[in-house]
């Protein structure tokens, strides 16, 4: 089934248009970047510069203890990323596959606890943690992961239920455990998900200032984004340097997604369940 | 599943811990002082540095600093979660009286007495500022002063003398109405001034945001009323309209292309610290600078106080190696230095006389009216950020042609007189 | 008979509740005393800094009889909801829907429509200020050459919130993603067969594409709901509430209760009402999620 010739060039057609729209503030952050100190708000607002100032990348580098906080930061959203995806998907796998009396009323519960503004909240976590003796380090922004989240969990759910009831029954048939169905069934089936998962918690955990600054006290252990504060002073703030900070800090995320959507395919395992 | 999960746990625990724990070495009997700050990039180095020189000059105690700007929630949580600094000067003048009085800071004043020091040595307004209900609070190392900002070069274009910029308010409006340009379709070319901040014209009206004496939230002083009338006529005048799409239009002031470089404003109403950024930006801009001019029986040079202010919270466990070095950063030395690196002025009278200051003369200018007797910091009152931002919801509307200036601040007196009553009630100083 | 009944359904309860067990002790460390806790301060009076003092429902009758921005803030976030929720939703799908197709290079667009929303927020915000500058700003010089004068977007309080709406269609990337991945569960057979059925391509979206993204429309559906009542980091960070309350959304005001004024307890009374408004929501949105949302997997006949 090939797809009309009329549809492809509408659809390019309409991506390419789209696309333009979608990268101006990529475009707007990148060409900032290059910019002269003097040219960063220029009274026409340019997008591009007159001439790029590749030194701007060096020098924003080297503004900030950039390769530290990045591997700070690595550590932290590597650890999240796996941590969350491991535990939310062991647990949707309970509220999506297995009945049990008081799944539903856990559930939303579970659902819940993510409608109560976190600007609360802040202060009583930063109690337990503090109690926990945790404050000073990366705990509290790695451990938690480890416990699933309930955004994702929620989120697996929905994939989870989507997978046919007989592809579980024929392997419990087999004899397989739930933990086997679980990872021999549900997780191959949910590629695309998992990836979702995975990579929306790293970009979380790559991005957050509010935790880091919240728990570290040290700043040999900062992250990017509080390294990023370093070019917003109280007269302002070193728009091309921070820009192109900014710029390096995106670049991992795009990579990590444009590998990642590969597992974006078409499922062809859902096919040849006869019912 | 529970052994993987548990050896997976047990990994991550082990990573993080061996990574959180990045404790500093210390001899056993040096004390470690936690130093919080809110300033960054160039200020921040040269803080680094006098902390450096400390360190060095005082064995026995290690200060540490972190830099934790970017939100206002790290300060409260911390204190509220016993992870309080030692020092602190993540704090505005603005916040102050507010941690002042629920009992979260130090007081002062027995170090200051057993160190030898006295508040005599800052500046009058400053002195003030540090202040809560009798005792002090907070020591500071910067202080700034407000002025108007001239072109000489367009004065003397429209007829001005540039010698002499104005001295009244009739003066003002009658320099801006005059360097005033419009195109054919009534657009602005240039416009003569943006006045702002209610905070400080209802001060230059006589005005004034709390009564000491008797303790009382005074939002509808005549005065105050009086200036945000004097506002709302203004931008009638001027139509706001006109003046914000005229105003899209600017460049930055931190870019050559700023407005008051260009020319596209005569006038600016803003502090030293232009000095700066002119020097930088556009050097061979002609201007000079006035202080803010007061109707008759208002108050003249008026300056509003505000900046960093550095502060001991209540459970830092080393208050004597704090307060050492809490006199010594916001001592003379100190101080001077570090006004002298980032292009500020320092509040303390001594410093402020140092050659590096007195001999250029917007320093000195400056210097002369943070020290004067209308520098004044924010009302001392608890509620003063909340009072803060009604002062500045009643001044955007008022300006933008809604409501009658003595009905909005008789409302922003209700709202606020409701807060600061309850306040009282459970004030701990 | 009975007692094996009993038998298997400890054993179904024991299973969930092992799998379900991360999140569970999670919540019994990390979530419960929070919540709790911060129930408790919504009935007192607490600054943070001295201990909380028990005023009772105090803080929720001054909300809702005394403070006029409670409701102001209410409003501007409903407007949202009923108005940027959706758009947001609708503007994912049809994206999703267009990376699906197959053609080359798409994982190039893909990744393209993805950036948007991995911008940092600072330099975001500055960008959108830009953008929307009323006089030199891309957007309304655009809408000249149309010959349309553009309004004052962020300065105007009657354009401020549709110019945030706007904005926040860029960010779809990251729901854009999750419909994609649901994209990918559609069975092609299925496709196939309503193709040999004779159904055409609206006919084919409505009866396989919708059914079978369901769950996942439902997801970001809940989800947005939850989200868009807690609006806050870019009111915070551009407007700050301005102009003239027009972007004063609840969260920042609450925000503003909280660590400006600390009266976190009147703060916490706040969040509690949101709180009760977003499960009423979602829990009316789950009511009727019955007689549209299908999961391939349950029904089985």
């Amino acid at each position: 089934m090939k797809t009309p010739r009329w549809k492809v060039w509408a659809g390019h057609a309409t991506l390419l248009v789209l696309s333009a729209a979608a990268l101006l503030p990529f475009v707007w952050m990148v060409g900032t970047s290059l910019k002269a100190d003097a040219e960063v708000f220029s009274p026409r607002l340019e997008f591009l510069p007159s001439r790029p100032v590749w030194e701007n990348y060096p020098r924003a580098l080297a503004y900030i203890p950039f390769a530290r906080y990045a591997l700070n930061t690595l550590i932290v959203a590597v650890f999240s990323a796996a941590g969350v995806t491991l535990a939310s998907s062991l647990v949707a796998y309970s509220f999506s596959r297995l009945k049990w009396p008081g799944r539903d009323a856990v559930f939303f519960l579970l659902l819940s606890t993510l409608m109560l503004p976190a600007q609360v909240t802040m202060l009583p976590v930063f109690v337990v943690f503090k109690t926990l003796g945790w404050v000073g380090t990366f705990k509290p922004l790695i451990v938690p992961s480890f416990f699933g989240s309930a955004f994702f969990i929620f989120l697996l759910r929905q994939f989870f239920m989507t997978i046919p009831q007989e592809l579980s029954d024929a392997a419990r048939m087999d004899g397989a455990g739930e933990l086997d169905i679980w990872r021999r069934v549900m997780l191959p089936l949910s590629r695309p998900a998992l990836t979702t998962v995975a990579l929306f918690t790293f970009m979380g955990a790559w991005n957050d200032f509010l935790g880091p600054l919240m728990y570290l006290n040290d700043d040999t252990m900062y992250t990017l984004s509080l390294g990023l504060q370093q070019f917003v002073t109280q007269h302002g703030a070193q728009w091309n340097l921070l820009m192109a900070a900014s710029v390096v800090m995106t670049l991992p995320i795009i990579l990590l997604w444009f590998l990642g959507q590969r597992t974006f395919v078409q499922g062809v395992t859902l096919t040849g369940v006869k019912g | 599943m529970k052994r993987r999960e548990l050896l997976k746990l047990g990994a991550a625990a082990l990573t993080a811990g061996a990574l959180g724990g990045c404790g500093s070495k210390r001899s056993a009997r040096e004390v470690l002082l936690r130093y919080w700050t809110g300033w960054t990039g160039h200020e921040l180095q040269v803080q680094r540095e006098l902390i450096a020189e400390f360190n060095r000059s005082h064995p026995g105690i290690r200060v540490k600093i972190l830099c934790v700007a970017g939100s206002y929630q790290k300060v409260p949580i911390a204190i509220a979660g016993g992870d309080t600094p030692d020092v602190c000067s993540a704090v505005w003048a603005d916040q102050l009286y507010g941690y002042a009085s629920r009992g979260a800071l130090t007081p002062l004043d027995g170090y200051l007495a057993r160190w030898g020091r006295s508040l005599n040595e800052w500046m009058p307004g400053v002195r003030r500022m540090l202040r809560y209900n009798g005792r002090t609070f907070a020591l500071s190392t910067t202080a700034n002063s407000n002025f108007i900002a001239y072109n000489r070069r367009i004065f003397a274009e429209c007829g001005l003398d540039p010698d002499r910029p104005p001295q009244t308010i009739e003066e003002l409006e009658e320099a801006a109405e005059r360097t005033t340009l419009r195109d054919s379709r009534g657009n602005y070319i240039r416009y003569g001034l943006r006045p702002g901040g209610l905070q400080i014209w209802a001060r230059v009206f006589g005005g004034d945001w709390y009564d000491e004496e008797n303790g009382a939230i005074t939002a509808d002083h005549p005065g105050n009323v009086a200036a945000l009338a004097w506002l709302q006529r203004w931008f009638k005048r001027y139509d706001i309209r006109k003046m914000e799409t005229f105003e899209a239009g600017f460049g930055s002031l931190e870019a050559s292309t700023g407005a008051f470089y260009t020319g596209k404003t005569a006038m600016w109403q803003t502090g030293e610290w232009a000095g700066e950024n002119i020097r930088r930006y556009a050097p061979h801009l002609d201007w000079g600078y006035f202080p803010l001019p007061a109707p008759p029986g208002g108050r003249k040079n008026c300056v509003q106080l505000g900046g960093s202010v550095f502060v001991m919270p209540a459970a830092c466990r080393h208050k004597d190696e704090a307060f050492e070095f809490l006199s010594w950063i916001c001592g003379q030395y100190a101080s001077r230095r570090f006004c002298r690196e980032i292009h500020n002025i320092p509040p303390l009278i001594e410093a402020a006389q140092a050659p590096e200051f007195q001999s250029i003369p917007l320093m000195r200018d400056a210097i002369r009216l943070a020290g004067g007797e209308n520098a004044f910091g924010p009302a001392p009152v608890a509620v003063w950020p909340m009072y803060q931002r009604e002062i500045q919801r009643a001044e955007d509307r008022a300006i933008h042609g809604g409501g009658r200036p003595a009905e909005l601040l008789k409302e922003v007196q209700r709202r606020v007189q409701r807060e600061f009553e309850e306040a009282k009630r459970y004030a701990v100083f | 008979m009975r007692s094996s009944e009993r038998r298997r359904s400890l054993r179904a309860l024991a299973a969930g509740l092992a799998f379900a067990s991360p999140w569970l002790i999670g919540f019994a460390i990390f979530t419960a005393y929070p919540i709790c806790a911060s129930l408790y301060y919504s009935f007192t009076r607490y600054d943070t800094l001295s201990a909380p003092h028990w005023v009772g429902a105090q803080n929720y009758v001054r909300l809702m009889t005394e403070d006029e921005l409670f409701w102001k803030s209410l409003r501007n976030t409903l407007f949202m909801v009923a108005f940027g929720l959706p758009a947001s939703l609708a503007a994912g799908l049809a994206l999703a829907l267009l990376l699906n197709m197959r053609l080359r290079g798409m994982a190039l667009y893909r990744t393209v429509f993805y950036i948007p929303s991995i911008v940092p927020t600072v330099a975001s915000a500055v960008l959108w200020m830009w953008l929307l500058n009323p006089q030199i700003g891309l957007i309304n010089r655009l809408l000249a050459k149309a010959g349309i004068q553009g309004p004052g977007w962020l300065t105007d309080p009657v354009w401020a919130k549709p110019a945030l709406i706007l904005m926040g269609l860029w960010g779809v990337g990251g729901s854009m993603i999750i419909y994609l991945a649901g994209l990918q569960d559609v069975p092609r057979e299925l496709y196939e067969a309503a193709e040999i059925d004779g159904a055409g391509g609206v006919a084919r979206f409505r009866h396989v594409t919708i059914p079978m993204l369901s769950p996942v429309i439902f997801f970001n559906l809940v989800m947005g709901l939850i989200g868009t009542f807690q609006y806050f980091t870019q009111v915070y960070v551009m407007t700050q509430g301005g102009p003239q309350d027009a972007t004063l959304f609840y969260a920042l005001h609450l925000f503003n209760r909280a660590f400006t004024d600390l009266q976190f307890g009147y703060a916490s009374a706040m969040a509690w009402i949101l709180f009760a408004i977003t499960v009423a929501a979602t829990a009316l949105v789950f009511r009727t999620s019955a007689r549209w949302v299908y999961y391939p997997g349950e029904m089985r006949q």
